[in-house]
């Protein structure tokens, strides 16, 4: 339960900044403590490797920034965001839980083996993701939309039983090539702005 | 057949490093593919294995596609090394090659999805060029932006019908299946979510649009099928009527949106894509039946369609260098111009091309299904038609004093080459079609589970 409020703190951080390298670092909070949530569905392999992949991610967005001041101002954009995440998460949960029907409990610290928090904390961080690409400007703020939702995305295919190692190692590579992704489109479209 | 991805992801980081030299880097990444098609030509349909837990296999589907598919990329490399050289192109291609045939051999839906947006995010950066003189920074964004979100959602609707419990209301899987579709559909560029490929038809490459259109657009219409077998969601689909309607609809609204926007439209890049869009949307259609002779069409349609993209778009960019910023005409290139009025006979499904028989099955079935699906299908392709011959009297509206074919042929050969292989398959069609009957089998049995 306090790691999911360190990913939603650690959101709000990343959606509120204004410098990319702040958002970079706030990402990797973010990523870092949603690995971290013990829903005994992630071995030690599975943990490094996400991390390993989060710290890449991270990294190649902070580097794609090129100086400390370079970023984007959310405006409107912040509350629209977190209003808009609250809601769907909470929604979402709802509705998908009543569904299963199961009973939630849930602890301050230890380990979630129900997987509510681990689901609580992929909802917040797809409708995070949603929230900020769809009304992002342009590469900086949509990279970290994506980038949160791939992160929640991950967190919800942990619970699919299956080739768990295989998958977290596929996922974990798409991750860097969004990132990759992103701070090419980054440096281009700053090329273009200093350009015009 | 994991042994081809690992060739190509090996030849992709290999051309990556030398790919400012474009001679060898051009060599490397061609030899690539022929030893990748050599590969999968001599490995036996079935043929299983495993990689950490992950299971793999070569359907006949999936044989047919790779060998269709890294031919494509073979004479889209061949294009960019001889005539229009793009150093970042050839890594990109081995990437796209590599995470393709992942797509095709892997058996985890989920896994299947995770390869499939690999290979759509890699071209982002072949579409990013001349970033200063025009829009193609914003395209790739654009196109970045609806494959990130097209793809977690469709990850997240496969991740939850995972983890949920069968016994679950019917609206629970109504909601997974719609957003899993949506997803497609904003990858597949199905109208109305195809604001990103109107942008990427007009700014980027012509080579990095060959490659999107030509390879990665059927590589996801056949991980959409092969996921809707996989998932498991298939006896729910056919249980809830209204995501039947749903696919109908969508295809339905491209099929015939892409057709008036192709015949509208006065840039021969937009000509090919939306018809592409078009034929998407037939496929749609052929899927939604969920019959056997309309998901034979519609991968035979999706599949064919990409090949005739890649003809088609490798001309026009031809055809655009050599009319010099001029309006493309025949007179400065007839051998590409020539190229790109065969490659729509095989977009509007023209007999004897192989194209003809995925046309006819989903226009056969669409009659059966409704009598006005099946009209709007003929207007679809009469509209297509209409577009490809716009185009074609505006290529050849200025005739040279003397027709002489221009220097480096390229694009005129390859698509040459493309139109005598649809030939060959329309004179032979068993050989194309039977892998593809195979796979729908397969989707009718998960269909119908016993």
């Amino acid at each position: 339960m306090l790691l999911l409020a360190v990913v939603a703190v650690a959101t709000l951080a990343a959606n509120s900044a204004r410098q990319l390298r702040f958002m970079a670092v706030a990402f990797f909070a973010v990523a870092l403590a949603a690995n971290l949530i013990d829903d005994g569905q992630l071995s030690a392999t599975q943990l490094a490797v996400a991390g390993v992949a989060a710290f890449v991610s991270a990294t190649i967005v902070y580097i794609a920034a090129r100086d400390p001041r370079f970023g984007e101002d959310p405006g409107w954009r912040l509350p629209v965001a977190t209003i808009v995440a609250a809601a769907t998460t909470a929604a979402t949960f709802s509705f998908l839980r009543t569904a299963a029907g199961e009973d939630i409990r849930i602890e301050l610290l230890g380990e979630d083996p129900s997987g509510v928090t681990t689901e609580v904390a992929a909802f917040w961080l797809l409708s995070s993701g949603i929230a900020i690409l769809l009304t992002a400007r342009g590469a900086v703020r949509g990279s970290l939309g994506a980038l949160l939702m791939l992160t929640g995305t991950q967190l919800l295919v942990r619970l699919v039983p299956g080739p768990h190692l295989a998958l977290t190692l596929l996922l974990s590579w798409l991750q860097v090539v969004v990132a990759l992704a992103g701070a090419f489109l980054i440096l281009n479209q700053r090329a273009v702005r200093e350009a015009a | 057949m994991i042994a081809v991805v690992i060739l190509l992801a090996v030849a992709a980081l290999a051309a990556f490093a030398i790919r400012k030299n474009i001679a060898l880097v051009g060599l490397l990444t061609a030899g690539a593919f022929l030893g990748a098609i050599a590969l999968v030509a001599s490995t036996p349909v079935d043929d299983t294995g495993e990689l950490l837990d992950l299971a793999w296999r070569l359907s006949p589907l999936g044989r047919l596609a790779a060998l269709v598919l890294l031919s494509t990329l073979l004479l889209l490399v061949i294009a960019v090394w001889i005539d229009e050289p793009a150093y970042n192109f050839f890594p990109t291609a081995l990437a796209v090659g590599a995470a393709a045939m992942a797509v095709l051999v892997l058996t985890t839906p989920i896994a299947i999805y995770a390869a499939l947006l690999l290979a759509l995010l890699v071209p982002v950066g072949s579409f990013t060029f001349q970033v200063d003189r025009n829009r193609s920074a914003e395209a790739a964004y654009r196109h970045f932006s609806f494959v990130a979100l097209g793809g977690c959602l469709g990850i997240t609707a496969l991740a939850l019908a995972g983890t949920l419990s069968r016994e679950q209301p019917t609206n629970t899987f109504v909601l997974l299946v719609v957003i899993l579709v949506v997803a497609f559909a904003l990858k597949l560029a199905a109208i109305p979510f195809h604001t990103h490929a109107a942008l990427l038809a007009t700014e980027v490459p012509t080579a990095a649009l060959a490659l999107y259109f030509g390879v990665l657009v059927p590589t996801t219409f056949i991980a959409f099928a092969q996921i809707l077998t996989l998932s498991g969601l298939l006896p729910e689909i056919v249980q809830i009527g209204k995501v039947q309607d749903l696919l109908l609809a969508l295809g339905v609204v491209s099929a015939v949106g892409g057709a008036f926007l192709a015949t509208g439209s006065t840039e021969l890049r937009r000509v090919a894509v939306y018809s592409v869009i078009s034929n998407l949307g037939q496929s749609l259609v052929g899927i939604a039946t969920l019959s056997g002779p309309g998901i034979v069409g519609a991968l035979a349609t999706a599949i064919v369609s990409g090949a005739a993209a890649t003809q088609q778009l490798l001309a026009v960019g031809t055809l655009e260098r050599r009319s010099a910023g001029g309006k493309p005409s025949a007179a400065a290139a007839p051998l590409a111009a020539l190229a790109f009025v065969i490659g729509g006979f095989a977009m509007i499904g023209a007999p004897p091309l192989v194209a003809f028989p995925g046309h006819f099955f989903v226009g056969l079935i669409a009659y059966s299904y409704s009598g006005t699906i099946g009209t709007l299908l003929v207007i679809a392709t009469l509209g297509v038609l209409v577009a490809q011959l716009r185009a074609a009297m505006a290529i050849f509206g200025t005739a040279p004093v003397r027709w002489r074919v221009e220097r480096r042929p390229v694009a005129g050969v390859v698509g040459v080459v493309v139109f005598a292989a649809l030939l060959a398959g329309g004179l032979q069609p068993d050989g194309f079609l039977q892998p593809i009957a195979d796979f729908a089998d397969e989707f009718l049995r998960a269909l119908h589970p016993l």
